[in-house]
């Protein structure tokens, strides 16, 4: 078993790590000068009680309006320093609106408040993380960093590529082998594993792609509602049939991973356990993991849905008219995910146990 | 239409690998799938948010361990440390939530909602907590049952094993399963993000307007609030799970 001793090289990375986020927390704190809109530091605040502008809605549901009436500092540009008097409607729900405090600091064009600078929180946030994610998992939990910081880039870069033009199924599918890689070979290590594990994703991924092709050239998809994705200036289809494939992607990793690993467990355990034996034992573990992961991936998607549900709910959208008309996207994700999943476990078990049975035969 | 037929081949693929279990698991997840929509209901009644999740989450994680998992002196402890997770969370989540506000809708979703009235009267910073306390919930189960049931394992092999012996095989277990957990809600949400980038691509936005606007912080502290949850179980489970094999046995 091994020792959770602290090593010398365990200090080093915690004091880099300790030098790196102060850097940056006082650096995403003093860095106004970087920024061409003007930043204000609100110093105080009045607020008052106005007359609703909008008219109760569809089920007569009312709420209370203020006014904040601002002051604050400019902390950047050539009126750096000077005070500045701004005022910000606000409602009690905040569907669309912020609720100001005093040191909050905020984006400014002319006499407007734009937004909140938060770039601050998205540091402390980052910081957390690392420091749990090292004091957990030591220097392989900052590897996973790595890959999530690699896997983004080239993600971008394939965003890139598709403004200029390339077709963006074909695209993430070539993405899906890099990221495919990069993450296994970061968690996993370069080793025979490894290498089983990846032609598992791959051939897992193929299956679900030609899957998910197909079903959406069939139904195109008729009767899906793209609001969620109004915002896009290009067609959403091509791009959510790419989501799909990316958020399967991730599912099938993680179950090739565990399969994988285990059966390699059950082969080092005993050298000449039987090719049947395997077999079962790889569909006992499939049997474990299915329920749970598939758990992951059903929280994870349909949680985004809150936020507009309530909205619509409280507007007078009735329950089944919501659940037709807009749980579809969120529910698809899922379902894609879940399929991935579940395909994963058989072909990574065949792959893993002809990999390691035809190794051993040489 | 698509989600009947994806439905519809989830279930034969669940049944024909899974077997009993899969049948089981495909139950379990309707179940889930309503229990869900009672949540999302209660809130939107107006009760208040967080308790509502709160319950509805202790709720989901009874069920998924017990029920699926069947109870036993394992499943007791992943239940008792993912409500403590949960407690935890639930004020670091809020104090994230309140301060960098990120909840409410940005102004990519106004083109969505503006058929709808905003006067609806709920705090929508408790809907954001609620959000990612439910994103969450699935992810720190899963890791807690497997810590659970690995160091349960090994106790059952090495029974001579002292309390800080075994917390530290736990930590051992967490550690493993950390890689995989990260990478799956990574591709998770990177799918999610795609929409965005392209969004922000398109109207050439500049990476501080990107890293400064509402949808972005909000998706990406999310992200990794849902990763702080799924590294704190890790610990905690470890430790109760030590605890407890101790105790019962002396």
């Amino acid at each position: 078993m091994s020792k959770f001793s602290i090593q010398r090289k365990d200090i080093v990375i915690f004091t880099i790590i300790l030098i790196l986020s102060t850097i940056s927390l006082v650096f995403v704190n003093n860095n106004f000068k970087f920024y061409t809109s003007t930043i204000v530091k609100i110093n105080s605040i009045e607020e008052e009680k106005i007359d609703p502008i909008t008219e109760p809605n569809i089920l007569g549901i009312e709420e209370d309006y203020y006014l904040q009436k601002i002051t604050g500092t400019i902390m950047n540009g050539k009126d750096k320093g000077k005070i500045i008097s701004l005022e910000n409607e606000r409602s009690t729900s905040n569907v669309v609106d912020e609720k100001y405090k005093k040191g909050d600091y905020v984006f400014v064009s002319g006499n407007d408040i734009t937004g909140l600078k938060r770039d601050v929180y998205i540091i402390i946030v980052i910081v957390i993380f690392i420091f749990l994610l090292f004091i957990i998992g030591k220097f392989k939990g900052l590897l996973s960093i790595v890959s999530v910081v690699f896997n983004t880039i080239i993600f971008c870069i394939g965003i890139k590529l598709y403004t200029n033009g390339l077709n963006i199924i074909l695209l993430i599918l070539i993405e899906s082998i890099i990221f495919t890689i990069i993450s296994l070979i970061l968690t996993n290590g370069v080793n025979k594993n490894t290498l089983s594990a990846i032609i598992s994703v791959i051939a897992s991924m193929l299956v679900l792609s030609i899957m998910i092709l197909l079903i959406a050239g069939i139904t195109k998809y008729k009767n899906v509602n793209f609001n969620g994705m109004s915002f896009l200036t290009v067609p959403p289809e091509a791009i959510f049939t790419a989501e799909l494939l990316i958020g399967g992607l991730g599912a099938i990793m993680d179950v090739c991973i565990t399969i994988t690993s285990s059966i390699k467990e059950l082969i080092d355990k005993d050298n000449n356990i039987e090719t049947r034996a395997l077999i079962k034992s790889s569909r006992n573990i499939g049997k474990d993991i299915m329920g749970t992961m598939i758990n992951v991936l059903f929280f994870t998607y349909l949680s985004g849905c809150l936020p507009i549900f309530v909205l619509s709910l409280r507007n007078g959208v009735s329950l089944t008219n919501y659940i037709q008309a807009n749980f579809s996207l969120e529910l698809t994700r899922f379902l894609v995910g879940s399929i991935g999943i579940v395909l994963a476990i058989p072909i990574s078990s065949l792959i893993s146990i002809k990999f390691y049975k035809r190794g051993d035969a040489r | 239409m698509i989600n009947t037929i994806l439905c519809i081949i989830l279930a034969i693929l669940m049944i024909s690998i899974g077997g009993k279990r899969g049948i089981k698991s495909f139950i379990s997840l309707c179940l889930n799938f309503i229990l869900l929509i009672f949540t999302f209901y209660l809130i939107a009644c107006g009760f208040n948010s967080v308790i509502v999740t709160l319950l509805g989450t202790i709720m989901f994680s009874y069920f998924i361990l017990f029920y699926v998992n069947g109870r036993n002196i394992k499943t007791k402890i992943s239940f008792v440390s993912v409500i403590i997770v949960l407690i935890l969370l639930t004020f670091f989540i809020s104090l994230i939530t309140y301060i960098s506000k990120i909840s409410g809708f940005g102004e990519e979703s106004l083109e969505e909602i503006n058929m709808f009235s905003y006067n609806v009267n709920i705090n929508m910073t408790n809907i954001t907590v609620s959000l990612i306390l439910i994103s969450l919930i699935g992810a720190i189960v899963d890791a807690s049952i497997a810590i659970s049931s690995a160091l349960y394992e090994v106790y059952e092999n090495n029974p001579n094993l002292n309390r800080y012996e075994l917390f530290i095989s736990g930590m051992n277990i967490g550690k493993s399963i950390l890689g995989t957990t990260t990478n799956t809600l990574l591709f998770a949400y990177l799918a999610e993000f795609m929409t965005l980038i392209v969004w922000f691509n398109g109207l050439n936005s500049s990476f501080s307007y990107i890293i400064n606007s509402k949808v972005f912080a909000s998706e990406f502290i999310k992200i990794i609030l849902v990763n702080i949850g799924s590294i704190t179980i890790i610990p905690i489970t470890a430790i109760l799970t030590a605890n407890k094999l101790k105790n019962t046995k002396e």
